[in-house]
């Protein structure tokens, strides 16, 4: 059995559905934002994986470049933001800070 | 007929077998007797000095952002580099402009104070 | 046609100046030390790109950067929407308290930046600009929303939409992904050949499809995508709020249009769409319509704030903007091109007057709003309420007009389900707009409510907002032929 499509596509699932539990039931921010990293990192698997194996093109891999360059992006606005919550509650728990309601 | 894979896989089972018996056996003959000095944690020897969760200065993590936008910038300069020859003057222009923005970035980051320490 | 790099420079115009006007906004920043001057700055940049947006009508249409993004009249309406957005919001930032506090420099580059990413939300025909422009769009947003410094909401609504943006955005690549799979390309007009030759599997386009639609979804605030929403729109400065109510919710619409229609469904005869045989997309869509207006209206019922409200407010109306696409032809696309115009008028006006209360008294419920007709702010309270009575569709405000050819739209494709459940809705919504008219004309202020006043700059805003809400609504002929002649698709 040698490795295929198919494996690259199973580590993707399993990555992209452990970022989404993470990002549900994880309370610090600073770990939510990592679950939104391991989300975009099984995108980027299913890109490269599909570039190589089917596509035969390297679009697949100037995606996953983006992609990577989005999530710093987005890494550095959220710690910004995480910073400044910081700064007002004094903690990063997601359900402390919390004033928002109905 | 077995793939060749195969024995890797045995020498994983074998070892994560291996692993959690040893485990297992030492949480179950070992003796425990605890005492302050035994459950203190182990820093080299030496006594340990205040907590290990120590909060960084807010100074590390705006190092830290500027750091990450600014490394992620040669992940483009790589593929642009590799074709450098067959993209010719087009590509150097382009990156030029791309390099150009990013400087003006860099400058407005130097100028707001983010780079001072102090 | 399909150009090159450097032959698409012309046909660029619009976006090269706005992206120089954002880079100068920047270095003016930092050599200027009257910061008063970024505001005008900024709107002459826009005022030019405007300009340079309507030279291009009559130009040859095409693809630009080896099929990037696409220059058609579709892609034109929505720069020339996005362009008149961002002006009335740098307008309505310049009288507004909130942002004083904001450093100016950084609010209007960031809120230029934003723009840009909606002109390529438009525009974009390939899956790798589509995820770009979009996430150009939502990274300025996060920080316009968090911009208020030391303030409880403004950082906590900002940590909110980050989270559920990331994970939006996240899913929405990761369901391009299994479209690249499939077609092994990015660009759409390969991905609408390959999709309807009719090899790929059914439920796997279905479940991609559904994580496309997160991404989308979340831009256009669309059930069960619209949880970010009532709180950023309470947390972020009131300007902001409006900008994201009508901007980034149009260019959502567009970047979803752009996707379902040219790209994965077929032209057919008389403006009809075919959309890939087996997959039950329209449908599922028909549900969601339904759904977001349903909840929107209802969770309006109850609230206090008025921009909470007008968040609500702004979910149900998403609900009616969908009910354009379940439709699958030009009629439906039409009226929701029509729609967006007319919400974006309407909207921006009511969030206008929630600026004007809160520059005077600092409040945003609805306590605030008791007796302010009698309150020296006759003008406000009643270019509010025809403002809100255009939202609820009365006629003979514009917006009845919109919601009159989105619902000719869904009768006439025979959705009469879809139809009732959306009347039901505008009789729901009429309730709670109609209190706060109530509130601001039959109610009698107490003694310590405030007088409110206008800044002379909001004054000429309001009547620009008021005149065309009740001027469309009696004369709608020149807009609908406008938004008729933006359905140009450049396919090939």
């Amino acid at each position: 059995m040698a490795i295929g499509l198919t494996h690259y596509l199973v580590i993707g699932g399993i990555l992209f559905t452990l970022g989404l539990f993470i990002v549900l039931t994880r309370r610090n921010a600073i770990s939510i934002l990592m679950g939104v990293e391991l989300i975009l990192n099984s995108a980027n698997i299913n890109y490269v994986a599909f570039s190589h194996f089917s596509s035969g093109n390297v679009e697949g891999q100037i995606y996953a470049i983006f992609v990577i360059m989005l999530a710093a992006a987005e890494a550095a606005i959220g710690l910004a933001i995480v910073l400044s919550i910081f700064q007002i509650f004094h903690t990063i728990d997601v359900e402390a800070a919390e004033t928002l309601k109905e | 007929m077995t793939h060749p894979y195969f024995p890797v896989l045995m020498i994983f089972l074998f070892a994560g077998v291996i692993v959690v018996s040893f485990l297992f056996i030492a949480q179950l003959v070992g003796p425990k007797r605890p005492n302050p000095i035994k459950s203190e944690p182990f820093e080299s020897g030496n006594p340990p000095k205040g907590d290990a969760r120590i909060r960084f200065s807010v100074k590390f993590y705006m190092v830290a952002m500027l750091f990450l936008i600014f490394d992620l910038e040669v992940v483009f300069l790589y593929p642009w580099a590799i074709l450098f020859r067959r993209l010719g003057l087009f590509g150097l222009v382009e990156m030029g402009i791309f390099l150009s923005v990013l400087i003006i970035g860099f400058i407005y980051v130097w100028r707001k104070g983010a780079l001072e320490w102090e | 046609m399909d150009l090159t790099n450097l032959e698409s420079l012309k046909y660029f115009y619009p976006e090269i100046i706005l992206s120089g006007t954002v880079l100068l906004l920047v270095i003016l920043d930092l050599v200027i030390q009257n910061k008063r001057v970024l505001a005008p700055f900024a709107a002459l940049g826009c005022l030019l790109s405007l300009g340079a947006t309507l030279q291009l009508y009559g130009t040859s249409e095409g693809w630009l950067f080896h099929r990037m993004v696409v220059l058609d009249n579709f892609s034109l309406f929505f720069k020339v929407v996005s362009l008149l957005a961002v002006l009335l919001v740098i307008w309505m930032s310049v009288g507004c308290h909130e942002i004083r506090q904001i450093y100016q420099g950084e609010y209007y580059t960031v809120l230029l930046a934003s723009t840009l990413g909606m002109f390529f939300m438009a525009s974009s025909t390939n899956l790798l600009m589509a995820y770009l422009s979009l996430e150009l769009v939502s990274l300025t947003s996060y920080i316009l929303t968090g911009s208020l410094h030391h303030n409880r909401r403004s950082s906590e609504a900002a940590l909110k939409y980050l989270i559920y943006g990331g994970v939006a955005s996240g899913s929405m690549i990761y369901g391009m992904s299994w479209i690249f799979g499939m077609t092994g390309s990015l660009d759409y007009a390969v991905i609408r050949e390959v999709l309807h030759q009719g090899e790929a599997n059914r439920l796997t386009l279905f479940m991609a499809f559904l994580f496309i639609l997160s991404g989308f979804g979340y831009k256009a605030v669309f059930v069960p995508f619209h949880m970010w929403s009532p709180d950023v729109y309470e947390g972020a400065p009131t300007p902001i709020t409006a900008f994201l109510s009508v901007g980034s919710n149009a260019a959502g619409v567009a970047i979803m249009i752009r996707f379902f229609f040219p790209a994965v469904s077929h032209l057919g005869e008389g403006g009809n769409w075919d959309f890939i045989p087996g997959v039950e997309w329209p449908h599922f869509l028909l549900m969601v319509s339904m759904v977001t207006m349903t909840l929107g209206n209802l969770c309006a019922l109850g609230q206090q704030n008025v921009k909470r409200l007008l968040a609500y407010s702004g979910i149900a109306h998403a609900g009616y903007i969908l009910m354009g696409l379940v439709v699958l032809n030009n009629i439906g696309l039409r009226a929701m091109l029509f729609y967006i115009v007319v919400y974006l008028i309407m909207n921006l006006g009511a969030f206008l007057v929630v600026i004007i209360v809160s520059n005077a008294t600092g409040r945003e419920d609805i306590e605030a709003y008791r007796g302010l007709a009698w309150r020296g702010a006759a003008v406000p309270a009643t270019c509010m309420a025809i403002f809100l009575f255009s939202l609820a569709g009365l006629p003979p405000l514009a917006g009845f007009v919109g919601k009159f050819f989105l619902f000719a739209a869904v009768i006439k494709g025979e959705f009469y389900f879809l139809a009732v459940v959306a009347i039901i809705n505008s009789v729901i919504s009429l309730y709670y707009y109609a209190l706060i008219v109530k509130t601001m004309f039959l109610d009698f202020p107490e003694p310590t409510d405030q007088e409110v006043a206008m800044t002379p700059t909001v004054f000429p805003l309001l009547l620009i907002l008021a005149i065309p809400t009740v001027f469309f609504g009696i004369y709608w002929g020149p807009l609908f032929h406008y938004t008729n002649q933006s359905l140009g698709f450049f396919i090939k």
